[in-house]
């Protein structure tokens, strides 16, 4: 279904979704963008990218998987376990980046797999993504051309909205999408035929406008498979603070961490937490024998890397990486992951 | 300010004859920010090194990485590093020799000066450049900024792109060195605790409320403990690695370890990151800002270490990092100290 919705209809379409969560992108008092609930308020749709991606609605930092605690009855004591799932009402994540919902749909494969992720799915199911092309990069980083996705690509998208000047032009690509549409039917017009050849020339601009690139990256892929033992992670690494921002950040890093959280310890009673957990962290998959398995920077840069580049594209023949450059912006130490890849490009060719 | 060039030639004969492993210095960054941390191993790549006000990163954190690497070697080449630094970044170097985690033959200090101004902060540069980048920043002979972006180039008085310690800055040349670039002048300092001020005037519950939503961003990603120099514990409080797992360590002992500050980014635990972290720093944080700097979600931590310092002034006297001989503020006391605390 393809729509055209005028600028000045946009905030009452928000307003017919009064029973849904609507959540947007909002700047803080530092000046950050961030995704938050609208709860009415200004909606304004600046082509920008949040420090945090989307993905803490659909995965959030902390998830309680189930709560247990032990009660005295009658002499003995008993363990109460009480599974908690996600209490969700349906939700609309408003001007996603297709990068960002392109993330999402690389996530459904990983929690949708041999194993459906329950907890992952109660949100899923519940939650539309409204992305907006962009008509411009929103980073200077952005590389989503050189990862096989676009500005106005459309996996993991229910509605596409492209900005045409005074209006949008709305593609649906789901029934979600269409349930939105159907929210506010008389807001949305029959797009004239010229309207089409509009969208296809912004569409096209919009990747010209993308400055940044890592070339052959299926080739790369192909070459890491040689290269775990290589010195270059060691020199890469180097500047490596072994902070989490460069994982915590992106849109489809997944890692998580399982713990009982104990509130009271006699009588016990407590939760079974899932939170995230990345690659960067020195005690990430960390044995209790005391062994760890990747014991350096240079091992724990070379995870990250070749999870998004060599094992993602073995399993799902697909990049873990959408190519939104939050991870070369936001790094304190201005690690490029587009530089170390050209280096494996070029390493001993 | 410095001059990379002063420094390049001593740089280019250390590698050369071999007196150091590597050297620790600036380079150009790729990703927006016109400088980055750079090492090298080989005199020829010397050229690659840069100085300008962008070099906002305090290099002295990479010193801990090279201890653990060098405990880690069974035969570590026992040579020093070279380094750059910063007036402020050389404190961080005295703090490390008072604390004796480094010895002074690990380091070759390659000091330079900020002059009369300092490093630029990202925030105040991009909201000058309206969001555009920049490509390059210099000082001029008028220690004004000269920024350059894609489409020309932008002047501005110091104060106006410095970043905040910049402005409070006690040290703009390095108080420990082997070479210096640049010049030892003196800045006027009128208000060492200046930025203090706003905080301290608010109520406790003002505060409360001030560091309840700050800490509530906080994702818990340790940026601020990872960019530390100081925090060089091998075990943080916060890891679950505190246990040391033998044979004989039952499964109740594994799951009954203490874990003091739960993984959860909440509220409480949050809180005591960030308290256990501050505490930790009292007397030993040089203000260097990379805490603050490196925080993606822009909580300023920078107000939690200065009032430490402040408290370490006011009650002790003791400012960090300025003499190497001296012994370190919690392990030592005078008679004269206060005692009015202890109840």
């Amino acid at each position: 279904m393809e729509k055209t919705l005028a600028k000045k209809s946009f905030p009452q379409w928000i307003k017919k979704l009064g029973s849904w969560s609507v959540y947007i992108p909002r700047k803080d008092k530092e000046g950050r963008w961030n995704y938050v609930e609208a709860d009415g308020g200004e909606v304004g749709l600046e082509v920008l990218q949040t420090t945090l991606p989307p993905k803490k609605i659909l995965f959030p930092q902390r998830e309680v998987f189930l709560e247990f605690a032990m009660t005295p009855a009658g002499g003995r004591e008993t363990l109460e376990v009480k599974e908690v799932l996600p209490d969700v009402k349906p939700t609309v994540i408003i001007g996603a980046r297709p990068c960002e919902a392109r993330a999402a749909w690389l996530l459904d494969k990983v929690f949708g797999g041999e194993f459906r992720d329950v907890y992952y799915w109660k949100r899923r199911d519940q939650t539309s993504l409204v992305g907006f092309a962009c008509t411009t990069p929103p980073s200077e980083n952005c590389f989503c051309t050189s990862v096989e996705g676009s500005p106005h690509s459309e996996e993991g998208l229910d509605l596409l909205l492209t900005d045409l000047g005074d209006k949008y032009y709305v593609q649906s690509l789901s029934p979600k999408g269409e349930k939105l549409i159907s929210a506010a039917k008389d807001l949305f017009e029959e797009p004239k035929p010229e309207v089409k050849k509009q969208v296809k020339a912004a569409h096209a601009e919009s990747e010209k406008k993308i400055k940044r690139q890592l070339k052959d990256a299926r080739p790369i892929a192909e070459k890491l498979k040689g290269m775990f033992g290589s010195p270059l992670w060691d020199e890469e690494s180097m500047s490596c603070l072994r902070c989490g921002i460069c994982t915590y950040l992106c849109p489809s890093c997944h890692c998580f961490d399982i713990n009982d959280e104990i509130e009271n310890s006699s009588p016990l009673r407590g939760q079974r937490v899932r939170t995230w957990d990345t690659c960067q962290f020195p005690d990430f998959t960390m044995h209790s024998s005391g062994h760890n398995p990747r014991p350096d920077k240079a091992a724990r840069l070379r995870q990250r890397l070749l999870h998004k580049f060599q094992y993602f594209v073995q399993v799902y023949d697909k990049f873990m990486c959408v190519g939104c450059g939050r991870c070369i912006t936001l790094c304190p130490v201005g690690i490029d992951i587009i530089k170390v890849l050209d280096k494996v490009r070029e390493n001993g060719a | 300010m410095a001059n990379i060039e002063d420094l390049k030639e001593e740089a280019k004969k250390l590698l050369r004859e071999g007196k150091v492993k590597y050297i620790i210095g600036y380079g150009a960054g790729t990703n927006g920010w016109p400088a980055a941390p750079l090492f090298i191993k080989k005199h020829e790549d010397v050229d690659k090194l840069v100085w300008n006000p962008t070099c906002v990163h305090n290099l002295v954190r990479f010193l801990v990485d090279e201890k653990r690497r060098k405990a880690r070697q069974k035969q570590p080449d026992k040579r020093p590093v070279g380094i750059m630094v910063k007036g402020c970044d050389s404190r961080a170097v005295v703090v490390l020799l008072q604390e004796k985690f480094i010895d002074r033959n690990d380091v070759y200090i390659l000091g330079v000066s900020c002059g009369k101004t300092g490093v630029v902060d990202d925030a105040k540069l991009s909201k000058k450049m309206g969001g555009k980048k920049a490509k390059k920043v210099e000082v001029d002979a008028q220690d004004r900024f000269v920024v350059t972006t894609e489409e020309g180039t932008v002047e501005a008085a110091a104060e106006e792109l410095l970043a905040e310690r910049c402005l409070e800055c006690k040290a703009n040349f390095p108080v420990i060195y082997d070479v210096l670039s640049g010049e030892k002048t003196k800045r006027p300092l009128d208000k060492p605790f200046g930025s203090l001020e706003k905080i301290e005037s608010l109520s406790a519950a003002e505060r409360w409320s001030f560091w309840k939503e700050q800490l509530d961003k906080c994702i818990r990603c340790y940026a601020c403990r990872s960019a530390c120099p100081m925090c060089y514990c091998d075990e943080c409080v916060v890891d679950s690695i505190n246990l040391a797992v033998t044979a004989d360590t039952t499964a109740d002992e594994k799951a009954q370890r203490i874990r003091w500050v739960q993984r959860s980014a909440e509220s409480s635990e949050n809180l005591i990151y960030h308290l256990v972290r501050a505490i930790h720093l009292a007397g030993r944080c040089i203000d260097c800002g990379e805490c603050e700097r490196a925080c993606p979600l822009d909580i300023p931590l920078r107000f939690l270490n200065k009032k430490l310092e402040k408290e370490a002034k006011e009650l002790f006297g003791y400012e960090v990092g300025f003499d190497s001989a001296l012994p370190a503020l919690i392990s030592s006391f005078r008679d004269e100290d206060p005692q009015d605390f202890i109840r």
